[in-house]
């Protein structure tokens, strides 16, 4: 397997996925500047399947959302899919958002009042895809991660692994290219964070870019590869 | 609109829905300023169109010349007669004049059967005077020229002829329908000796606002001859009822409205005796045209009305600072809900366009529940004070519009909070 770190020859190969040149990100609190994110560099394929694992604070989050062009770097340059998006205008990121990127939080983000069918439409809603084809496709994406007899369910009537594979049905309805998990086992059970790690391992094995974010190594071994963030650097385990 | 925008459209309107208790507060607040904006504006702009249309009825062509009311002990008298009345006609050639002549008195009236006797004006003047009003008879007819004066008496068979305004109609029957009045006979004195006279007709009363306009008489001080004509409170006699003394005034009707300036400054420039209605005690005969007496009315009710838009305007600014921090303070626990929107490709635009959604939406809803209320509102206030409301369809269109701009004020700052939610903050705050 290629080496993360080494970027030499990743920008122009075709199957660099996401690039990160030198890409930092402080925040200013007051007077003190936190480095939340040190300058790195980081060559992520096509397929690659990366865990990120660190203790509390030390910026995995941060990376995450770089990565999701959910934030801008304040240093470096972000090259995603062959664009420079670290200095795309904001509606721009939010179509690359909208197309390209899949998110899985630790705590699911559904929409409470709003049944599993459309929180999973909620992406497509965005791209503009009609009503019709909206709800066919969130259907299908809920009964690909067994949850077709739940369609009609609000979150508070579904269990807590039920509710994580409403938010990867979610994330997986658009076909991402790139499926970013920040700790999506975090908040379940080991037979419930079983049943969406394999999920997304499947994608995985179906071509998805996955980076995802753990605490534990029995899900980080899921993985092609780990990294290990310490105080805003990424390094070797 | 493209259908990505028609969906940001429909979350708003679905969130609206899906929170009826939220959306009812912002809509009570909005329907309670709908309501009070209704209220007022039927008020002002009712108020308003009434008294415009009453001050129509006064004749807007006509052009008054007549004694000054206060004239000091000593100043002198200027003659006003046929002499007079011919002067005036030749100084107004060619602009058409019809000139109306009048003799005026107070006297005490009494309708026959009545006990109460009511101190009225009395004018004397020829069939023409009905052209210097633009008011109609309501009931039987007006004075003709063959009208007769009768004869000095309480016992005398010969009866004269007069004509009632509905309000001294009103006074001197209290008990008796307007229609009933015309055949009745009145008493009242003739220089001095009591004189009867049948009612032949009575005039509709164009004066719905009759104590707004003595408010507004006294206040001005200007409590010229015709102003007491025109509180429509008179008896009207046959012209030759008070002989061929000096005139009380000349009313000049011009058949052109445009011409009123010019024949007022033709005869204040020419008319060595004539003056504008600037010199009131000044010894000389004033002139006046009615357009301005009315303008200075319709000025200050324009006031009144003014005052009341203030109300309506700031109670809806009231609601807009309320609706406003309602809406932000929900905005606020909408946090995660709006980061999670960005994260699925929502513009900074489609979060503010269906925060703005949501705010219109429930402010319109409020404010069409409030037209009614306010309709009601204003019809209640009418039975209890009496104050001249008026509801129009499209008063009802302009609080309507006022609801819409209420909704779009008070989203201005929710949405403009939302739109700058930064996603990562908000999920980095739960997420460390
Ligand atoms: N919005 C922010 N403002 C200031 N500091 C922040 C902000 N977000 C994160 N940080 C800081 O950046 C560091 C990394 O945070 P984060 O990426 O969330 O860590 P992790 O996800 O690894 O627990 C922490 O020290 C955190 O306090
Ligand atoms: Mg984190």
């Amino acid at each position: 397997m290629h080496d993360p770190f080494d970027i030499t020859d990743c920008a122009a190969g075709a199957e660099a996925l996401a690039v990160l040149e030198g890409v930092g990100r402080s925040y200013r609190s007051g007077a003190v500047a936190v480095d939340a994110l040190k300058p790195l560099d980081l060559c992520v394929h096509r397929g690659d399947f990366l865990a990120v694992m660190g203790p509390s604070g030390s910026g995995k989050s941060t990376l995450l959302h770089v990565l999701g062009c959910l934030d801008r770097p304040t240093a470096g340059r972000y090259l995603l899919n062959g664009h420079d998006v670290s200095r795309m205008p904001d509606r721009e990121l939010a179509e690359v958002r909208n197309a390209t990127i899949g998110f899985v939080f630790q705590r699911f983000h559904l929409l409470a009042d709003e049944s599993a069918l459309r929180n999973v439409e909620l992406p497509l809603l965005y791209g503009g895809v009609p009503r019709a084809e909206r709800r066919v496709r969130a259907s299908e994406a809920l009964a690909s991660v067994g949850l077709e007899d739940r369609v009609a369910h609000r979150p508070g009537e579904l269990s807590g692994g039920e509710q994580q594979r409403v938010a990867l049905a979610r994330a997986l309805v658009k076909r991402p290219r790139l499926l970013l998990a920040d700790e999506p086992t975090g908040n379940l059970d080991t037979a419930a964070g079983g049943r969406v790690l394999e999920r997304i391992a499947e994608e995985s094995r179906r071509g998805m870019t996955v980076i995802l974010i753990t605490h534990d190594p029995e899900v980080a071994a899921r993985a092609g590869r780990t990294l290990m963030m310490r105080d805003g650097t990424l390094g070797h385990p | 609109m493209n259908r990505r925008l028609l969906s940001v459209v429909g979350e708003g309107l679905l969130h609206v829905v899906r929170h009826p208790l939220r959306s009812l507060l912002t809509a009570f607040t909005s329907a309670i300023a709908i309501a009070v904006t209704v209220n007022v504006i039927s008020l002002a702009f009712g108020m308003q169109e009434d008294i415009a249309g009453d001050v129509d009825r006064f004749g807007r062509n006509t052009v008054d010349v007549g004694l000054p009311p206060a004239l000091a002990p000593g100043m002198p008298r200027p003659p006003l007669g046929a002499a007079q009345a011919a002067r005036a006609a030749a100084i107004l050639d060619g602009l058409d004049p019809l000139i109306v002549p009048r003799r005026q008195r107070a006297s005490p009236v009494r309708g026959e059967g009545q006990t109460e006797s009511e101190r009225l004006q009395l004018v004397a003047a020829p069939p023409t005077y009905l052209r210097t009003l633009n008011i109609p008879v309501a009931h039987g007819r007006w004075l003709r020229s063959d009208d007769p004066v009768g004869a000095p008496g309480t016992e005398t068979d010969a009866v004269g002829a007069c004509v009632l305004d509905g309000a001294a109609a009103e006074r001197i029957f209290p008990q008796v329908a307007p229609a009933a009045v015309v055949g009745r006979v009145v008493a009242l004195r003739v220089e001095g000796a009591p004189r009867r006279m049948r009612v032949v007709g009575i005039l509709s009363d164009p004066l719905r606002y009759r104590e707004l306009f003595e408010t507004f008489d006294e206040g001005k001080g200007a409590r010229t001859l015709t102003s007491s004509l025109l509180s429509f409170r008179n008896v009207y006699l046959p012209e030759a009822t008070f002989g061929d003394g000096p005139y009380t005034g000349i009313s000049i009707v011009l058949a052109d409205g445009g011409a009123v300036v010019e024949a007022q400054e033709r005869l204040i420039g020419v008319w060595a005796d004539a003056r504008d209605l600037a010199s009131l005690s000044s010894g000389r005969l004033v002139v006046f045209a009615r357009g301005q007496w009315m303008d200075a009315l319709g000025a200050s009710t324009m006031q009144g009305s003014m005052i009341g838009n203030l109300v309506w305007m700031l109670i809806v600014l009231v609601a807009a600072i309320m609706i406003s921090t309602l809406h932000l303070i929900t905005v606020r626990e909408r946090y995660d809900e709006v980061a999670l929107r960005r994260c699925e490709g929502a513009r900074r635009s489609d979060i503010a366009l269906q925060i703005t959604v949501e705010g219109v939406t429930t402010a319109l809803l409020g404010g069409l529940a409030g037209l009614p209320l306010g309709y009601v509102g204003a019809a209640l206030l009418r039975e209890i004070v009496q104050f001249p409301f008026r509801f129009e369809f499209r008063y009802a269109l302009v609080a309507t519009g006022v609801a819409v701009f209420l909704g779009l004020v008070s989203s201005v700052l929710p949405a403009r909070h939302a739109a700058r939610l930064q996603p990562a903050q908000v999920l980095s705050r739960r997420l460390t």
